[in-house]
């Protein structure tokens, strides 16, 4: 195995994308799902697997945007589709750190107004992390 | 009072949140301009074909093509202009010759139908003397 070879980092960037992507979708859908529940311990619990599901797909963010400049070689822009990877990558990554964050700190004392700013900003998240995802494929295996 | 206190609080989450992204977004790509460059290369003969080492006629038959085929894009050094630098690929050979014959969608375009396989091999032969 060659450290430098560049599909090592194909497949490792492959790979590490997938789960920041899925669990951002899941966080979002989470969350959604515990605003159409009546039962307060399953909402409850919704909000909980939300909360982990962001906080894992923050952190697995991390070797996604590390394996993909080493890709790259450390072009944080490029040109044609991996131009476009990019427009949606760092908003996605800098809108997920962000949301972590504030959720960390605010734990389970939101108000009504202010979870649903959070989850306009966390579905907003999921669709451009997905469409980073789908221009990521582009790149790699588009014709 | 309590009202204004509980909205500078949520002002100061906000900011938090805001900040600390700021502030990790800002040091992964300044950290990714800095060894950017660092790597860029320093080649021989800047706005020259390069040299081929004596002894590789396959990678001097791929330094002429190179020239007729891809220099337009990626600067007749290979140092990239619409195109990327081509100095010190680690895409293997086969990596290289699918990207040739194929292209990169909104990228490249693809040299398949004006290519044959030998000189594919040719231009990838004169890729590898490009040392980053």
């Amino acid at each position: 195995m060659n450290f430098f070879d560049s599909s090592l980092w194909d497949r490792l960037h492959g790979g590490s994308t997938h789960l920041p992507i899925a669990l951002a979708i899941a966080s979002a859908l989470f969350d959604c799902c515990a605003c159409l529940i009546k039962n307060e311990n399953l909402r409850k619990g919704l909000h909980s697997a939300a909360f982990y599901a962001l906080l894992l797909g923050t952190l697995g963010t991390f070797p996604a945007v590390i394996s993909g400049l080493i890709l790259t070689r450390w072009d944080i822009a490029g040109s044609g589709a991996t131009l476009f990877h990019h427009y949606f990558v760092w908003p996605s990554f800098a809108l997920l750190i962000a949301l972590s964050v504030w959720r960390l700190i605010v734990r389970t004392n939101i108000s009504r107004s202010a979870f649903y700013i959070y989850l306009a900003l966390m579905i907003l998240t999921a669709v451009l992390v997905s469409v980073a995802g789908f221009w990521g494929g582009e790149v790699l295996l588009g014709k | 009072m309590q009202r204004s206190f509980r909205f500078i609080a949520a002002i100061g989450r906000l900011f938090a949140a805001v900040a600390t992204s700021a502030m990790i977004v800002g040091a992964t790509l300044g950290f990714a301009h800095f060894m950017q460059g660092r790597r860029s290369p320093t080649v021989a003969n800047p706005g020259k074909l390069p040299a081929v080492p004596a002894g590789q006629p396959l990678a001097a038959q791929g330094a002429k093509l190179f020239s007729f085929n891809c220099a337009h894009c990626h600067s007749i050094d290979a140092t990239g202009d619409e195109g990327p630098d081509l100095y010190g690929l680690t895409k293997s050979d086969t990596r290289l010759k699918a990207i040739i014959l194929g292209g990169i969608k909104g990228e490249m375009p693809s040299f398949g139908k004006k290519l044959k396989d030998g000189d594919v091999q040719a231009l990838v032969a004169f890729l590898r003397t490009l040392k980053g």
